[in-house]
Parts: C-alpha cells; sequence; structure tokens
C-alpha cells in the first residue's frame, strides 16, 4: 500500500495538513463515539456489578433480547432469500422497470421507519385493509411477534441487495456461462459457482442487516404495541426502563446492545479482511 | 461435417446481428471467423455453443439439430475472451469442473487434469488461484479446462486478445500445435488477420453479421472475391477502371484481364486489386520487370521504414480517373496512390521525389457481384417511389447506394439538407444494413449527374420519371439522355410506385437481345429473386435466315438468365413492335421492364418519337434501359 501512495505523489497533502486532518477526525470520533460509549458502560456500572447483573439477567430483560434475536434472525434469513434474488435478477436480466425496482429498493433508506411503522399498522391493524381478513383467519401480527419481524425486515430490505449489485454486476454473468458450457445445471451453477464467488459480500451484506435489525427502534415502537415480556425488544426495554427513571438498569441493558454492535463490528472486521486477501492474491497475479 | 450453421438470424431488439449466416466446419479443422469488433463473429460463435439461441436458422453438431438444445448438452468446450476462470477455485479444480459435474472419481479427475496441465506447460500450477497467474497461464488453465471432457468442438474467443504481442506468437504457435494433436474440431474468432492467417485451415471474414467469403488465408490473400475482404485481409491497392474491349482500362493504361479473371460486361466497373509486393518499379520498363503489366511513371511521395521493409508510396498521373478505394488523395494532388513494398536491404530504393516505372507481378480482378446505384434524389417532389426501389435493390444485392444530390447554389445545397437526412432516413427504414454515401454536389443537373454516374464508378443510375405534365413523349427524360450517351451507365427510370422488382420483362423488341441488358437484368433478378422473361416481338416480313439469328440469340439470353439462377422463359410474338410490347406489359403485370438502347436509338430521329420513349410511356413501372454498342 505504502508504494502505492508514493507513485501519487502530486495529490499527496503537505505534512502539516495531514497532522490537522488526522487530529480532527480523532478529536471528532472521541467525543462523538467513543466518548458516549464509555458513558454508557460507566453508567451501566455506576451502581456496581450486581445491580448490572441483575437488569441483565431480569426476566423482562431476557424476553427482550429473545425477542430482538428473533426479530434479526428472521430479518436475515428473508433478506438472505430476497437480497440474492434481486441482485440476480437486476444483473441478470435487462427488462423494463429495472431502474424502477432498483429505486424502490432503497425506499426503507428513504422512509422515516416510524412511516413504515404506520403504514403496517394502516394496512395490517385491526381497523387497516388487511385487517379483518386476518382476523377472520385468527392471526394477529400488529402488537405481535409477526408484526416485529415484518417491520424489521422491512427496514433491512436494502442492505443484503444492495452490497451484491455492485459486485455481481463487476463480474458479470462469464463465469455462470462458462459453468453452463461445462456442463453445469442452473442449480450446480448456483451452488458451486455464484454463491462460492460472492461469499464474503453477502456475508458482509448480512452482518450489516444484522446490526439494522437489532438496533432498529421506530418501526418496531410503532407496531410492537409496548407489552413488556411479549413485544419488547431491547431498544424498546431500554426506553421504557429510561423513562422510569431507572438510569442504572437502562444503561446496563444499552451496554448489552453495544456489545452486540461491537461484536457485529469485529465479524465486519474480519470478514473485510478476508476479502481484502482475495485481492491481494489478485494483486499479486498481475504482478 | 463436424459443424453446421443453416441460414442463422438473430436480432437483439431493433438490430440485425446475425445475418442468415450459413456455414459448415470439416473435422479435425481449425476454422477462423475473422471480423471487426462489431461485425457479430462472437455472436456466431455463442450461438454453436448454445449461449444464444437464434431466431430462426439452425445448428447441427455432428449430424445432430442442437438448435433448441441447451449448452449443458452441447458437449462443446468454450475458451471465453477472458477466460472466465472460477476465481475461488485452484486451477486443478477449475480443469476439473466438467469432470466432477460428469461424476467422475477424484482419482480420474486428478489423472486427467495432471495430463492436460501437462499438455499445456502448466504442471507444477495445480494448486493456484487464477488471481495468481498471468495472463498467458490464463489462458492456458482456460483452454485446459475446455477440452478437458473431450468435448467434439472447441469454441475460442478471442483467446490471445488480452495478451502481450510477444506472448500472443508463442501461445499461437502452441495452440496450433495442440489442436492438431488433439484432433478437435476448433473455431476461433479474432479480429487480427495476422493471427487468423497463422491459425487457419481456412478463415470465413464476417462483416455486419453476415459471412462475406470463406476460404484459405491463401485464398483470401491472393484471390479475394469481395473488395471488402480485398482491404480488410493485408494492404492492398484496389483501383476502379472499366472494361474496355476485353481489357481493364485504368486511366490511360490497359491491363490484360487474367485467365482466372471473372467475366464482365463491356462497360462494367472493374476492381482491380494488387497487393504492395505485386508492384515491381524500375528506371525503365524493361528493369521493371513484372510480368509486363505496365502501370505507368509514378513519383514517390511517401516511404516508411517498416523493419524488415519499406513502404513506399508512389503517385501515378496515368491512372488518372480511375479511382483507388483505399487511399484518397491530399488536397492539390491530382493522381493515383499506389503502395509498393521493398525489401528495406535493397539498393536501389528511391528518394522521396524521384520517378519510377511501375508494373506488376500479377493483379487479380474482383468479383462484380455487388451492385453499385447512383440514386438521383429530386428537389421539391416526392422520392418516396426512387428511395424504396433504390433501397431494396442496394440491400438485396449487398450492393453500395449513393444518394446525389444537386443544386445551383451553395446556399441552395445548404438549404436542402434536410432533404438529404430524411433521405437517408427513409432508405435505412426500408433496410438498415445497407451500405449508404451521399454525394452532395453543386452545379448545373445534367452534368452533375453525369459526371458522377461515370466518375463513381456505378452499375446502374435511378432516376424519377419527370412529372406527366412537362414529359416530352417523343423523347426520353433530359437526364437520363445524358446518362446513358455521354456516361454510358445504365439508368433505371422510377415512376410513382416503388416496386421489389419481381417480374422481369426483358424486351428484344427492337432487335436481338444484347448481352449487357440481359446480363445486368440477370443480375438484378438473382438479387431479387425475380423470374424473367425474354420477349421477342418479329416482323410480319422476317426472313427465315434472320429468324434463326434471332432464335440464337435468345437461346443464348436464356442460357445466361439460368447460369445466373434466374427463372425464365421465352415469348415470341409476330407483329408491330410497341403495339405488341404495350399488350404484353398491361396483360403480364411486370416490375421491371428492360431495354437495351443504341447510341443511334436514344439520340434517334428528331421527328420520329423514340422507341425507347415509347416504351416508357406504356408502363408505369421502372424500366431499365442499358446502352449497347450500335
Amino acid at each position: 500500500m505504502r508504494q502505492t501512495q508514493d507513485k501519487y505523489e502530486a495529490v499527496q497533502e503537505s505534512k502539516w495538513v495531514r497532522i490537522v486532518l488526522i487530529l480532527f477526525s480523532v478529536a471528532f470520533l472521541g467525543i462523538f463515539l467513543v466518548l458516549p460509549l464509555g458513558i454508557v458502560f460507566e453508567h451501566a456500572f455506576s451502581e456496581g456489578l450486581r445491580a448490572y447483573w441483575r437488569a441483565i439477567t431480569d426476566p423482562l430483560t431476557l424476553s427482550a433480547v429473545q425477542l430482538t434475536l428473533i426479530a434479526s434472525l428472521s430479518a436475515v434469513a428473508c433478506n438472505a432469500l430476497f437480497g440474492i434474488a434481486l441482485a440476480w435478477l437486476v444483473t441478470h436480466f435487462r427488462f423494463r422497470g429495472r431502474q424502477l425496482l432498483m429505486t424502490m429498493m432503497d425506499i426503507p433508506l428513504a422512509v422515516s421507519p416510524v412511516v413504515a411503522g404506520m403504514v403496517f399498522v394502516l394496512l395490517l391493524g385491526r381497523y387497516g385493509w388487511l385487517g379483518p381478513w386476518l382476523e377472520a383467519w385468527n392471526v394477529q401480527v400488529i402488537f405481535a411477534t409477526p408484526g416485529i419481524i415484518l417491520c424489521t425486515v422491512f427496514v433491512t430490505v436494502p442492505f443484503v441487495a444492495r452490497e451484491l449489485i455492485p459486485m455481481m454486476e463487476e463480474r458479470g454473468p462469464q463465469e455462470e456461462e462458462a459453468a453452463f458450457v461445462l456442463g453445469a445445471s442452473g442449480w450446480q451453477t448456483l451452488r458451486l459457482v455464484t454463491l462460492p464467488a460472492i461469499k464474503w459480500a453477502l456475508l458482509y451484506g448480512l452482518v450489516l442487516c444484522n446490526a439494522r435489525a437489532m438496533g432498529e427502534f421506530g418501526a418496531v415502537s410503532v407496531v410492537s404495541g409496548h407489552i413488556r415480556g411479549l413485544t419488547n425488544t431491547l431498544p424498546l426495554h431500554i426506553e421504557i426502563l429510561y423513562n422510569e427513571y431507572e438510569f442504572a438498569a437502562a444503561f446496563a441493558v444499552s451496554s448489552l446492545l453495544a456489545l452486540l454492535a461491537l461484536a457485529t463490528l469485529g465479524i465486519k472486521r474480519i470478514i473485510e479482511l478476508r476479502q481484502q486477501r482475495t485481492t491481494e492474491r489478485e494483486d499479486l497475479g498481475s504482478v | 461435417m463436424t459443424i453446421e450453421l443453416h441460414e442463422v438470424l438473430k436480432k437483439f431488439g431493433e438490430q440485425l446481428v446475425i445475418n442468415l449466416v450459413s456455414l459448415s466446419v470439416q473435422e479435425r479443422e481449425l476454422f477462423v471467423l475473422l471480423g471487426s469488433s462489431g461485425s457479430g463473429k462472437s455472436t456466431i460463435l455463442r450461438v454453436i455453443a448454445g449461449l444464444v439461441r437464434p431466431d430462426s436458422g439452425s445448428v447441427v453438431l455432428r449430424g445432430n439439430d442442437v438448435t433448441f438444445v441447451p449448452p449443458q448438452k452441447r458437449g462443446v468446450g468454450v475458451v471465453f475472451q477472458n477466460y472466465a476462470l472460477f476465481q475461488h477455485m485452484t486451477v486443478a479444480q477449475n480443469i476439473e469442473f466438467g469432470l466432477k459435474i460428469r461424476k467422475m472419481s477424484a482419482k480420474q479427475r486428478k489423472q486427467r487434469s495432471d495430463e492436460l496441465l501437462e499438455l499445456v506447460g502448466l504442471s507444477g500450477l495445480a494448486h493456484r488461484y487464477p488471481m495468481q497467474l498471468s495472463g498467458g497461464q490464463s489462458q492456458r488453465v482456460a483452454l485446459a479446462r475446455a477440452i478437458a471432457y473431450e468435448p467434439s468442438v472447441l469454441l475460442l474467443d478471442e483467446p490471445f486478445g488480452a495478451l502481450d504481442v510477444k506472448i500472443r506468437g508463442k501461445l499461437r504457435r502452441s495452440l496450433k500445435a495442440l489442436q492438431k494433436e488433439v484432433g478437435i474440431t476448433t473455431v476461433l474468432v479474432t479480429h487480427d488477420q495476422e493471427e487468423a492467417f497463422e491459425l487457419a485451415d481456412r478463415i470465413a471474414v464476417v462483416e455486419r453479421g453476415r459471412i462475406v467469403e470463406v476460404g484459405t488465408p491463401h485464398q483470401l490473400y491472393h484471390a479475394p472475391r469481395t473488395e471488402f475482404v480485398a482491404n480488410f485481409v493485408g494492404g492492398g491497392n484496389v483501383l476502379f477502371g472499366r472494361c474496355h474491349e476485353g481489357k481493364v482500362r485504368l486511366g490511360a493504361t490497359y491491363l490484360p484481364f487474367p485467365e482466372d479473371a471473372p467475366p464482365h460486361d463491356e462497360g462494367a466497373p472493374v476492381r482491380v486489386l494488387f497487393r504492395p509486393e505485386w508492384v515491381a518499379y524500375g528506371k525503365e520498363f524493361d528493369q521493371a520487370g513484372g510480368n509486363g503489366f505496365l502501370l505507368g511513371n509514378g513519383t514517390l511521395r511517401d516511404r516508411l521504414f517498416g523493419g524488415a521493409v519499406e513502404r513506399l508510396r508512389f503517385e501515378l498521373d496515368s491512372l488518372r480517373g480511375s479511382q483507388s478505394v483505399g487511399l484518397s488523395l491530399e488536397y492539390g494532388q491530382r493522381g493515383t496512390l499506389v503502395d509498393g513494398l521493398a525489401s528495406s536491404l535493397a539498393a536501389d530504393i528511391p528518394e522521396i521525389g524521384e520517378e519510377r516505372v511501375l508494373s506488376l507481378n500479377r493483379c487479380h480482378i474482383l468479383q462484380p457481384t455487388s451492385l453499385r446505384i447512383l440514386a438521383k434524389v429530386e428537389l421539391g417532389r416526392d422520392n418516396h417511389a426512387l428511395l424504396a426501389t433504390a433501397a431494396h435493390l442496394g440491400g438485396v444485392s449487398h450492393g453500395l447506394l449513393s444518394l446525389l444530390v444537386t443544386a445551383s447554389t451553395k446556399e441552395d445545397l445548404a438549404r436542402n439538407q434536410e432533404l438529404l437526412e430524411s433521405s437517408k432516413t427513409e432508405v435505412l427504414s426500408v433496410r438498415r444494413d445497407i451500405r449508404l454515401t451521399v454525394r452532395p454536389r453543386v452545379g448545373p443537373v445534367v452534368a452533375e449527374t453525369v459526371l458522377e454516374s461515370q466518375e463513381g464508378y456505378f452499375d446502374v443510375v435511378l432516376l424519377s420519371r419527370p412529372e406527366t405534365s412537362e414529359q416530352d413523349e417523343a423523347a426520353l427524360p433530359e437526364v437520363a439522355r445524358h446518362v446513358l450517351v455521354s456516361a454510358r451507365v445504365p439508368v433505371i427510370v422510377v415512376s410513382n410506385c416503388g416496386s421489389a422488382l419481381k417480374r422481369v420483362l426483358i424486351c428484344t423488341a427492337g432487335g436481338e437481345p444484347g448481352k449487357s441488358d440481359v446480363r445486368l437484368a440477370a443480375r438484378i433478378a438473382r438479387h431479387t429473386g425475380a423470374v424473367a422473361r425474354v420477349f421477342h416481338v418479329r416482323r410480319r416480313d422476317t426472313t427465315s435466315f434472320e429468324m434463326a439469328r434471332v432464335d440464337r440469340h435468345l437461346s443464348r439470353a436464356q442460357a445466361v438468365l439460368t447460369s445466373f439462377g434466374v427463372e425464365n422463359d421465352v415469348l415470341v410474338v409476330e407483329g408491330e413492335p410497341i403495339v405488341e410490347l404495350k399488350q404484353q406489359i398491361e396483360q403480364g403485370a411486370w416490375d421491371l421492364v428492360v431495354i437495351g438502347a443504341s447510341l443511334h436509338s436514344i439520340l434517334g430521329d428528331p421527328l420520329k418519337p423514340s422507341f425507347d420513349a415509347q416504351v416508357l410511356h406504356a408502363t408505369a413501372a421502372p424500366v431499365l434501359i442499358v446502352p449497347t454498342p450500335d
């Protein structure tokens, strides 16, 4: 890397500019990221380890953890399937409405999650369009786990597809064509050629998807109904604790969420390293 | 026959990518599809592989029709342009992929991949990943992978495209050796003619979705049939001359027709090819060597050092009036440019500006197949029928169509730019694949049309019939008359209705059929797929001696039509020529009426209406008038 940078000497900034930029970035990250995280842990342990442990092992907290995991794992599973299908569709076929589809895919990023939650309530709630029909079948979506899963899936839709599309576009269909010619069926090609090739991009997309799913607040907040021990996810649980002035407990649970986020970041970093190693192999090959 | 394509047609949306391509590749042959980028050659390859399904036509591999068989079941090996190696698999896994799909045991697979790696000279690289390979190594892995399961056919798409020049030469040789060793029928796609020459048993030259010519490298270089191949394969001089009394007239020079030259009609355009190394030069004619084909005096204009050879460019005055196809003159130069070649060790290379006598060791005459058509677009009237007929004729004959617009001043011409553009659009809406040029000219209509007809070496000039009000019943339209008499180029006068030219009536009412009118009619009829009738009107007082002569001529005319593959018959009636002809035209629904016209009959008697003009009045169909010698 060092060498490549030296090659572009003309566009390198002077030493002082570099130092100022580095200091600025470090200060910014410190104030807005590291400091708050530190405060979360500081507050979490403010009433001692025992209080922390009690807050975390509280049945209501555990049920919130359980629900959060269910919701995020469902989101990851759904979006893995949907993301691969969507990316395959837009990269392998040219059809009318393709651009529209790619734009629509980004709607969850653009729309406020609260609005998304409201839409689901209006659509599936008791007085919504499909509400009476669902009730007739005795299915409850809103204010229950299915609604939470639905919302989580909705807000995380773009993550996998957005990772895969540029990657698959860059690869082109050549390897698949080669596999066809060599006698592989469509399914064999997907299993032996396509999936291994997009493996890291897919995992990266799934990790991002997971991170977003666990932290989701807005949409879930609207459809959950805040029934403790039943429809509370971790972020909602934290809000309730906070509103009830149980700061230490709130921060303790927050720290749990923060730890999950850090773990996700760790996995993301590992995947990035793996990806980098693959590309470095490429650099080696071209020398 | 290992690979056969029958009239394969493929469109991508509106664009015609493969235009009725038929070809057959022999067992164990290395067949090369040569063409510039975008010519459709790779798509042809993909049709054979099954990656593209043709809209119509069929693909036959080893006697089995595989048109609707998916690529998995065709058993072909393909080396893709960028090799398309599986990046996440090792070299060995790549090679074994096809075997694994075919459920071969791991042990056998390993044995086969080792064998192949040895064959392509990459033993020891089995565990590398594609990203760790150089371009040449990747190419060889792709090759090994393609032939691993012993397919019956190997297809290669620009296999050397991404490689350094040095490695290319080496790999070419090893590919050819490997192909002969394995004995696999191979189709290779390339845009590089040097590569095609070195590798191919036979080459098919592809242009705009069509196969222009197929032949051995030797044939295509020394004796191409078409101008496209003459220019595309190797450097060459292609000059336009005219056939004149059994010789080729190039400006002031006459060349004899070589023995193998295709037959040309008197006055027809002749395209002469000579490669730079066929040009000999010397201070005197007898020193120039050559086989007595004297070209004339040339002045050296340019010389380029090219390593082994020096490229010389001469300007010849004696060829003035014969048009060079490839090389165009700079402003201020008047002659014709001819490229020559000399060994860079030769002692007698002239300096720039020096004069030499040029002669030819050999020359080659191209086939007179494709029609060169000039269509005169009229200002301020409906050109619809003219353009439709011209586009149809140019399209079916794969010929060249030039649109001529004349205006009296430059300003007028600029104002009529729109007319030119709309005419172009109209032609292209009829035939998308036509070769079209536009010739705007400033000057008097008649003079410019005659000049263009003469200088452009056209086979036929299309003119619109004048509006009824201004039509002179006694004589041919003025422009037509002048083109026929001064330029001696055949004319088609088109009326208000366009036509597909499916029924051709060759009238010999005036006298016996000439050679040139029947030949041109036969060429047109062959391209449009028309049926033809040779029609003769006999006067009541004809002697039996004359009758026998006419019969002989008629059967010769029929023989010519048959040799062009045109379905034909002969009808002889007795009576007054123009009356009988009128009746025949009314009855027969003919699309094209052909008459031969001698100089005498065109200029004619000012007091008597000319026969040609009467024919023109007798029909609304297009009339082809061919000037015949008196």
